[in-house]
Parts: structure tokens; C-alpha cells; sequence
């Protein structure tokens, strides 16, 4: 399989392709190549009543700029499919192909590498460093990459999300919703090519719900970013190109 | 890893400021301060009893002979930078106006003494601090000689042949001779003029003394290339110049070493409750970092530049505060001090450093490994605990650390060993009786008080938690009570050295006819009753081991041997081995000295060959004593057994207590001229100083140490505080009132608070025990005002400490506390 650089094939396509017509057939031909490949994959923990299976037998692929909901009950297994296939975890038996990368192969340090520059997260807890303020908190992966300018690009960032007013604010000074726009501020100053979002709206109101679920999708249609999202909320998940859902570990 | 060290750099001040870094630094601080400090104040005060050591010799080193010493050991002082005077004593009559008396004749070169001071006051006037002899012709005397012979301005003294003139009263020399038989008025003349006095003949008793001063390093190589020297030659060091202030100095550098490590001890147990709370909040800045990338050598990085950097800083401020702290106690004190302290030497900064760092490494090292290892999973799961398996881990790897660093520090194996072996069994102990009380605790069904159902309930349901903080609230109250005791016992044992009836004045020549007299005298004037001791001159000849053979005479030197004869054993003295003579028994016994017996090499069965009163005798040695010198009663390095002892002429001696300024001596010298009467107020008051200077560096160090072991206990009581916060939060947002979630509070510090306390005063007694026993070498029974007070003040304190700490929280709204970050 021939993965395709998303930022180049684009920076081609809007330098060199005056032709309407075969500019909308070659994007359409990039949003199609695969981004995330899942094969056969079982996670099994320890427990007490001795070992329990978490993940059951999952294959799923993903395809570049897709929008994708995972969804299913409390303990169906979702955030572990997720930190699984975003590297956080591994799995037990099976195959993660991330961005042309066989990660289950990969030491942490070189799976770390690969989030640290393609990969982008949003967590329903935000988990914002309390004792960082909002820039601080969104320049946190640009610092830990090395990347020059980092402070300009998190205020771009904040900026984006609608937060500029709050830049310097820390985190127990901002309410729920501004916490979330500030971890997508976070999760998308790196241009990742994919993000994965873990019950973003969970622990929101409706209305700040809406606002981030708003921001999330714009972020795919306007950076054409991969997306794949968590959550138990069917009627989000109906927003998005593709749902898999599971139970009791294994995808429907 | 080079970024990490980099962003470490970037983030620090932010770190620094925002809370869980500053905790962990003012405990470095706090540690560093409390270490220097009691390295600045010991090195000090450790200084200025050398000095005083010094100045009580005249010199840092004597080489001593009963024979001319000749030229070759000043050369080779002199080829080793070392300043060098020279010294010969020995007894005289001096006689004047008719008159004569026994005086200690000292005579001195030109740089005498090369310690301490000399200070005279001119006959025709004036006081003056004198380096060097009396100019040839010319003697200083001690006052006492004056008064005897009613010498005048211009007075003649004559010495052996030669005629001397009065020029100056001594008030002060330096090598004042603290030794029993050393109190006969001393006359000091130029050692010029020793030929023309014509006294020193072949086998007169003449102690010669050569004596040096410089650095200690040049006194070092001085005394190793004194490898062969003839045996009859004597070295004595500042250290061992005389015996009370050798034991004050090496009973107060014991405790000095015990508080800091005590210190040092109580700081890592402080540090590591901080350094355990800075990984708790830090594991979610980690794992985050994780997610977006970090590698482990990146985490590695910028948390060690960041310790370092905290070190470092608090380390520069923990010495500052160290130094300062010590500048006020020893200012606030100085007229107490009386003395003007030497500066503190580097010792200490560099201590300071090298303790900060491997505070910090030791205890942070094991949590930097979970730090740079946690996974990034926890973010997902919400998971940042650390768990208790890997605590144990932790301090396992802390304590040899610790271990490790107190070995090269104290450079005392020994030491150590006993106290960390000591620490182990407590810990175990205290683990023992948190765990068997948590489990009472767990049986006890109160009836009635929600606020106390809870408090207890929260104590048992935190289990292991409550234990790990019994052992550390005890462990930090186990030191002080332990210090606290061994800081009493010895400040004691040195009050009880200088009692107020120690005796200021030695009788001598006292004959038999004289005894009822000399009693009623002084029960008449001072309603005092002196005992008497029998004194027989004699001189010991040879030493006989097993009927066979004599020993060999190096170590067998031909000396004076005061001897006295006992039925009891003296108060001041105890048998360190053998047993004392049985009543009516005929055999002719000797008991030795302990000091005396181990240098001579001698064991018990010899026999040594005595001369006295004309007799020669046998006298077989059936055991040896420890004597207690600073007693300040009628010593002996001999004893002999009645049986032998009845048998030989003798005089007696008595020590007694007069007030100072009282005329009761005076009149006594008049009502008996045959008796020589020797005062010792000076040595006893050199003495008194020396140890109230212990006494004081000994509270001093003692205080630090307390306000480490405070430090200890809040830092403990803040190490779980987060989590009291949050479920004392939940509570007041289910409903629970103020006052209720005040009362179960309360009731668990307070419940707490006892646990400690108790755990403490057992282990604080078992350890009390191993340290007096094994290493002061002291017998042990438990001090119960310092066990009760300490018990008492601890409660009280950790439970005040525990209220504070999460006092706000009750106050504020729940809100606040639980708001996610």
C-alpha cells in the first residue's frame, strides 16, 4: 500500500494543477489513501477473575481527511481501540499501521516521535497542565518537538479557536468550554495529519457541546485533517463519514 | 536528551513558582540550612575547643621526656614551618626572707607559650599580656608564692645558686597543669639562666618539653617523621592536652556527628514526603508530555535540570540561611560564649553541597525513573497514582542511597551501621505497632459522633497510607526524643562533673597528730568534714609477669608512684576489670589505673616491685579501675590493699570546697604552717568554661535539629493533604456541614497524633537504649519528663499542623477544590 503525504500532495496540487476538474479528482483520489490500518488486533488485561478481553479480534482502516466516530456503551472498549491505534497502547495480539508506520513494532520513544508530529489529541478530562496557562499549555507540543517559533503559532492557534482573549489564562479561569477549545488549540498547533478526540463534548453542556463538535469538524474540512472520534453520543457520531461500533470489544 | 535539559532551563522559574518545585526546594532549604547550620556552628565551636585545647597546652603538640631532649626535633619543626619554644620543670624550694617553700619551677624560652596567653601583672604595676620569659635574673610568680615568702617590689627569690628578682605576679599561663600532683605554686624564670641555678643534676626529676604550633598539616608531617623515636619520649596533641576537656570535646563531637546525622536523617525523610508529592502532581504533566511526544531521555532531561537547578538555587539559600542562623544564635549568645570564635573553615558549604545533591538524586532518582517511564495510557485512564509496591521500591533505593552517603560523610562505619541498623528495626517496629493499632482501631464501634465515625473510618480505610505516615511522623519524633535525651544525659553527666561543692583546694603533708584538729577546724569555721586519704611516696621499680620473667622496660618506665591504700573503692572510681580485695585478706594487692595499666601493657595477675618508705614490696594486680578525674577528689594511679598498705608510713590529703573569697584559708595557713595548701579554683574554672561551652553548642545544634524534625512532620502532614482536601470538599458539596467535616478532621489528626506519639516513645526508648549503651557508652534508663513532654507536644502539634493544612478548604467554597484543572 502507497500512503501519500497529505501536506505535499496538496502543496503540488495548489502550486501546480490549474485545472479545476483534475484538482477536485486528485483530492478526492488523496482523501482516499489509507491513514490508519487495524488488523486483527485483541487487547487481553490481568484482573482478579483472571484475564480479561478488552478488544476482541479488531480490523478497521481509516482513510486520509476521513471523518470517523467509534462509538458503543461504557466498557464496549472504545478508548482502549483508540489508545491502541494512536500509539498509547499496545495491543495484545494483532497489527497498527499509523501513517505508514508499523507501530507495534516501535519502541515508546519511537512511537512518541510519530505523535509528536503527525498525531493530535483531544481528551474529555482536557487535561490541560494546571500549572500552565493557555498559551503555555498549546505550546507544549511545539516545545517538546523542538519547533522554532513556538509562541507565535500557539497564539495563531488560540487565536483559531476563538480564545485570544484568554491566552494567559489558566485553567482553573476558564470554563469548561474554554478548557476544550484550548486542547484543540493544543492538539492542532502541530498540523497533525490525524486527531483523535476522546469524548470531547463529555463533560460539557449542550451548547458548548455543539460549539466544540462545530470547531472539531471545521478542523477536518478546513485542515483536512483525519479525525477520528470517540463517543457515545449517536447523533454526533451520525455527523461523521464513517461509524464503527462496538460491543463488549468487538466491532459490529 | 539536550532538549529536555533545555526546556528544564525554560520551564524552571515557571516550575519554581508554581508550587509542587517549591515545595520539594524549601524543604531542600529547610535541610541545607538545618545541615550548615550545625556544620557552620560544630565546625566553630569544634575550632574554638581545639583552640582552648591548644591554648590549655600552650602549643598544638609537646613532645615530653624526662631527659634532655636536645636540638634535632626544633630542626626538624623548623624544616616543617613549624614555630617551636621550649619548656623545663621541675620542683624547687624557693626561699626568701628566711623562709622557704616547694614551688613548681618552669622554665621558658624566649617564644613561650605558642598557645593561649600569658598574662602578668607587673609588680610595680599593670597588667600585661606577655609572649616570652622573664628577661635573665628577673622570675614571675604565682601570687601564692608572694603572699608565703611576703615577697615585695624588688623582692629576692633564691633558686638552687643563683639570685633572682621579682618582677611580675602570674595571673594565667597556658599549660596549667590540671594534674593531681601538678598544683604546687609555680615560679617561671628564663631557661638561661637554668645553668647558673645549678639544680639539674644527674637524676633529678625534670620534665623537659619541646613545643610546637602550626598548621595541621605541618604538625602532621612532623609527627610522621617522628617514627622512631626513643620510647621514653612522650607526644601529647592539643586534642588529648587534658583529660576533662579531651572527654568534654569527644562527647560533644559525638553528639554533634549524632544531630547531624540525625539532621541529615530527618531531612531525607522530609524530602522524600516532598519528592513523593512533586511525582504525584507531576505523572499527568508527564504522561501528557508522553502524548505529545516527549521521548523518556526528554522527560529525563528536563526533569533533571530541573532538580539540579532547585538544588543548586537551594542549596546557595539553605547555606545563606545556614550561615546566618548561626551568626545570630552565636551573637545572640556571645556573652555567654565568652570566647571570640575562630571563622567557620569551607567544611560546611562544601557539605551543603554535596548533601542538597544527594538528597535530592537519592530520593528523586527512583521517581525520576517512573516519571520518565510512565505511559501515556494514564492520560486516558485518569490514572496517576503511585503505587504502594513501588513506594516500597523507592525507599528501598533511597535508603541505601542514604545509607551510602552517611558512609562517606561520617567516614564512621561503625556509627553508622548502628544507627541504620538501629533505624531499620524502628521502622519495623513502628510498622508493627501502626499496623497492630490501625487493626484496634478497626474493631472499635463508637455509637455515637459522626464527626469522630468518620475521622477513624478515614484513618483504617486509608490503611497502609496511615501507616507509612505513622512511621514517618515517628520516625521524625523517634530522633528528637532520642536527641533530646542524649542532650540531657550529657549536659548532666558535665553539670554533675563541676557540682557546686566540687573541691577548690588540695591539702598536702598532713600527718596523723594533725587529723582531729584539722577536722574540728573546719567543722568549727565551714561546717565541713574533710576525708582524709592516706598518701605513701614511693616509686614503682619493675613490673614481674607470671613469677617469671620481667617485662620488658620500655613499657615499663621508672616513674613516681603516689600511692594511697583503701579499704572501699573510691566514689570516683570503677572497676573496669578484675575485682576488688576481699576483707582481712593477707595478700599484698594493687589496683591500677586503667589508662595507666594499658599503656605500661600490663595484665592482671603481674606483680609489680614498689619502693616506698624505705620498703621494697611486691603487689600483684587484681584489678583495674576507670577513674573519674574531673571528680576533682584525691586520685590514684595505684591502690594498694590494707594489708600492704597499713604497713607503710604515710601523710594524708584532703580535697575540700571553701567559699572563694573567704578567709578561711588564709586563717588555715596561718594555724597550720606545716601544711602546703594548694588552690585549683583557676583549673576548675577553666574547666567550668570549657564544658558550659560544650553544654551550649550541644543546645545549640540541638535546636536545629528540632526545627528539622518540625519541617519533617509538616511536610508529612502536607504529603496526603491533597487528598483530605478533595474528599473533605466532597463531603461539604454532599451536604456535610462545616463543623462536621471540622470534627472528623479533628478526630483523625488527633487519632493520628496519639498513634505517633506512641509508636515514637517505645521506638524512641528501644533506640535510646542501642545509642548510650553502644556508642556514648553511657547507661540508659528512660528520661520520663522528656518522653511526656515530647509525647504531649507532639500530639498537640500534629494536630494543629493537620487542621492547618486543610483548614482553607473547610472555609472555601467545595467548588474551588474540585474544579478539574
Amino acid at each position: 500500500m502507497v500512503l501519500v503525504d497529505v501536506s505535499i500532495v496538496s502543496a503540488e496540487f495548489t502550486g501546480t494543477i490549474t485545472d479545476s476538474k483534475m484538482a477536485e479528482f486528485t483530492k478526492r483520489q488523496i482523501v482516499k489513501e489509507l491513514i490508519l490500518e487495524v488488523k486483527n488486533i485483541t487487547k487481553e488485561v490481568n484482573s482478579p477473575e483472571g484475564a480479561l478481553t478488552i478488544v476482541k479480534d479488531v480490523n478497521l482502516s481509516i482513510e486520509s481527511g476521513e471523518l470517523v466516530s467509534l462509538v458503543g456503551p461504557s466498557g464496549s472498549g472504545k478508548t482502549t481501540l483508540l489508545a491502541i491505534m494512536a500509539g498509547l497502547d499496545l495491543p495484545s495480539t494483532g497489527s497498527v499501521s499509523l501513517l505508514g508506520s508499523e507501530i507495534t513494532l516501535l519502541d515508546e520513544d519511537q512511537r512518541a516521535q510519530i505523535r509528536g508530529l503527525d498525531v493530535g489529541f483531544v481528551f474529555q478530562s482536557f487535561h490541560l497542565m494546571p500549572k500552565l496557562s493557555a498559551l503555555d499549555n498549546v505550546m507544549l507540543p511545539l516545545e517538546i518537538s523542538g519547533i522554532d517559533d513556538a509562541q507565535s503559532k500557539a497564539e495563531e492557534a488560540l487565536l483559531s479557536v476563538g480564545l485570544e482573549k484568554r491566552v494567559h489564562h489558566f485553567p482553573t479561569q476558564l470554563s469548561g468550554g474554554e478548557k476544550q477549545r484550548v486542547a484543540i488549540a493544543r492538539a492542532m498547533v502541530n498540523k497533525p495529519k490525524i486527531l483523535f478526540a476522546d469524548e470531547p463534548t463529555g463533560n460539557l453542556d449542550t451548547k458548548s457541546s455543539s460549539a466544540i463538535t462545530d470547531l472539531l469538524f471545521s478542523v477536518n474540512d478546513l485542515l483536512e485533517t483525519t479525525l477520528v472520534l470517540v463517543t457515545h453520543d449517536l447523533a454526533l457520531a451520525e455527523k461523521c463519514s464513517k461509524v464503527y461500533e462496538l460491543s463488549e470489544g468487538e466491532l459490529l | 536528551m539536550m532538549r529536555g535539559l533545555l526546556y528544564g532551563i525554560k520551564k524552571f522559574w515557571s516550575e519554581i513558582t508554581s508550587g509542587d518545585l517549591l515545595i520539594l526546594s524549601l524543604a531542600i532549604v529547610l535541610s541545607v540550612t538545618a545541615i550548615s547550620s550545625v556544620g557552620f556552628l560544630g565546625d566553630r565551636l569544634q575550632s574554638s575547643m581545639k583552640e582552648q585545647a591548644s591554648s590549655i597546652l600552650g602549643a598544638d603538640l609537646i613532645l615530653r621526656s624526662a631527659s634532655e631532649l636536645g636540638s634535632d626535633y626544633l630542626e626538624l619543626a623548623k624544616n616543617n614551618e613549624l614555630k617551636t619554644a621550649e619548656t623545663v620543670s621541675f620542683l624547687s624550694m624557693a626561699i626568701a626572707n628566711e623562709d622557704n617553700l616547694l614551688s613548681s619551677i618552669k622554665a621558658t624560652s624566649e617564644s613561650y607559650p605558642l598557645k593561649g596567653s600569658l598574662d602578668i601583672s607587673m609588680i610595680d604595676g599593670g597588667t600585661l599580656t606577655h609572649q616570652g620569659a622573664p628577661k635573665s635574673g628577673s622570675l614571675w610568680v604565682e601570687s601564692k608564692i608572694l603572699e608565703a615568702l611576703e615577697l615585695k617590689q624588688n623582692g629576692e627569690v633564691i633558686i638552687g645558686n643563683k639570685t633572682f628578682i621579682v618582677e611580675g605576679v602570674i595571673q594565667e599561663y597556658p599549660d596549667r597543669n590540671s594534674g593531681f600532683f601538678g598544683f604546687y605554686p609555680t615560679i617561671i624564670v628564663n631557661i638561661d639562666d637554668l645553668a647558673e641555678m645549678g639544680i639539674i643534676q644527674t637524676g633529678s626529676r625534670v620534665v623537659y618539653r619541646n613545643l610546637f604550633a602550626g598548621s595541621q598539616k605541618n604538625i602532621q608531617n612532623f609527627l610522621d617523621s617522628l617514627q622512631d623515636m626513643p620510647a621514653d619520649i612522650r607526644v601529647q596533641k592539643a586534642e588529648e592536652a587534658a583529660e576533662n576537656l579531651g572527654e568534654a570535646l569527644e562527647s560533644s563531637t559525638i553528639f554533634f556527628n549524632l544531630a547531624s546525622l540525625f539532621t541529615i536523617i530527618i531531612s531525607v525523610i522530609t524530602s522524600m514526603m516532598a519528592v513523593r508529592r512533586y511525582a504525584a502532581r507531576n505523572l499527568l504533566q508527564t504522561s501528557l508530555m508522553k502524548v505529545f511526544g516527549a521521548s523518556k531521555m526528554f522527560i529525563l532531561g528536563s526533569q533533571i535540570m530541573q532538580l539540579a537547578l532547585m538544588a543548586l538555587l537551594a542549596t546557595l539559600v539553605g547555606l545563606l540561611g545556614g550561615y546566618l542562623l548561626q551568626s545570630l544564635l552565636i551573637n545572640a549568645l556571645q556573652d555567654i560564649i565568652n570566647t571570640e570564635l575562630p571563622p567557620p573553615s569551607f567544611k560546611p558549604v562544601i557539605l551543603g553541597f554535596v548533601a542538597s545533591f544527594c538528597v535530592v538524586f537519592g530520593v528523586a532518582s527512583p521517581y525520576l525513573k517512573i516519571l520518565s517511564e510512565s505511559e501515556p495510557i494514564r492520560i486516558l485512564r485518569n490514572d496517576f497514582s503511585i503505587g504502594m509496591t513501588r513506594n516500597l521500591m523507592i525507599y528501598l533505593v533511597a535508603s541505601a542511597t542514604m545509607l551510602i552517603f552517611l558512609i562517606i560523610l561520617f567516614k564512621n562505619i561503625e556509627l553508622i551501621l548502628y544507627i541504620v541498623g538501629a533505624l531499620i528495626a524502628v521502622t519495623i517496629l513502628l510498622f508493627l505497632i501502626g499496623k497492630g493499632m490501625i487493626y484496634a482501631l478497626s474493631l472499635i464501634k463508637l455509637s455515637s459522633g459522626i464527626g469522630w465515625k468518620l475521622g477513624l473510618k478515614n484513618l483504617v480505610q486509608r490503611g497502609n497510607e496511615s501507616i507509612l505516615q505513622i512511621i514517618i511522623f515517628g520516625l521524625s519524633l523517634v530522633f528528637l526524643l532520642v536527641l533530646a535525651e542524649t542532650r540531657t544525659d550529657l549536659v548532666d553527666s558535665w553539670t554533675d562533673t563541676l557540682q557546686e561543692d566540687t573541691p577548690n583546694n588540695f591539702l598536702f603533708n598532713i600527718q596523723e597528730y594533725d587529723l582531729k584538729n584539722i577536722s574540728e577546724y573546719f567543722a568549727d569555721t565551714a561546717d565541713l568534714s574533710p576525708v582524709f586519704t592516706p598518701l605513701i611516696r614511693g616509686r614503682l621499680l619493675s613490673v614481674k609477669r607470671n613469677n617469671t620473667e620481667l617485662l620488658d622496660s620500655d613499657n615499663v618506665m621508672e616513674r613516681e608512684a603516689n600511692l594511697t591504700w583503701q579499704e572501699t573503692l573510691p566514689e570516683s572510681n570503677t572497676i573496669v576489670q578484675g575485682s576488688w580485695w576481699q576483707e582481712n585478706r593477707s595478700m599484698a594487692e594493687v589496683s591500677v589505673d586503667d589508662s595507666v595499666a594499658k599503656s605500661m601493657g600490663l595484665a592482671l595477675g603481674d606483680e609489680l616491685y614498689f619502693s616506698a618508705g624505705g620498703n621494697n614490696f611486691y603487689a600483684t594486680v587484681t584489678s583495674f579501675r576507670e577513674v573519674s578525674w574531673e571528680s576533682f577528689s584525691p586520685n590514684f594511679f595505684f591502690l594498694l590493699s590494707p594489708s600492704i598498705g597499713k604497713t607503710l608510713p604515710n601523710s594524708y590529703i584532703t580535697s575540700i570546697r571553701v567559699p572563694e573569697e573567704s578567709s578561711i584559708m588564709a586563717s588555715f595557713v596561718e594555724r597550720f604552717p606545716t601544711i602546703t595548701k594548694v588552690d585549683i579554683g583557676a583549673v576548675i574554672k577553666q574547666v567550668q568554661n570549657t564544658l558550659s561551652s560544650a553544654s551550649l553548642a550541644v543546645q545549640y545544634i540541638f535546636i536545629l535539629a528540632l526545627a528539622a524534625g518540625i519541617l519533617a512532620l509538616i511536610a508529612s502532614i502536607f504529603s496526603n493533604t491533597d487528598q483530605r482536601k478533595k474528599e473533605a470538599a466532597i463531603l461539604h458539596a454532599i451536604g456535610a456541614k462545616r463543623s462536621l467535616i471540622f470534627q472528623a478532621a479533628a478526630s483523625e489528626f488527633l487519632v493520628l497524633g496519639i498513634l505517633s506519639a506512641m509508636t515514637a516513645v517505645i521506638a524512641a526508648v528501644v533506640l535510646s537504649g542501642v545509642i548510650f549503651t553502644q556508642v556514648l557508652e553511657l547507661s540508659y534508663s528512660p528520661n520520663p519528663a522528656i518522653l511526656g513532654t515530647g509525647f504531649m507536644a507532639a500530639i498537640i502539634f500534629i494536630f494543629i499542623a493537620g487542621i492547618m493544612s486543610i483548614k482553607k478548604t473547610i472555609y472555601t467554597s467545595p467548588m474551588l477544590t474540585l474544579k478539574d484543572g
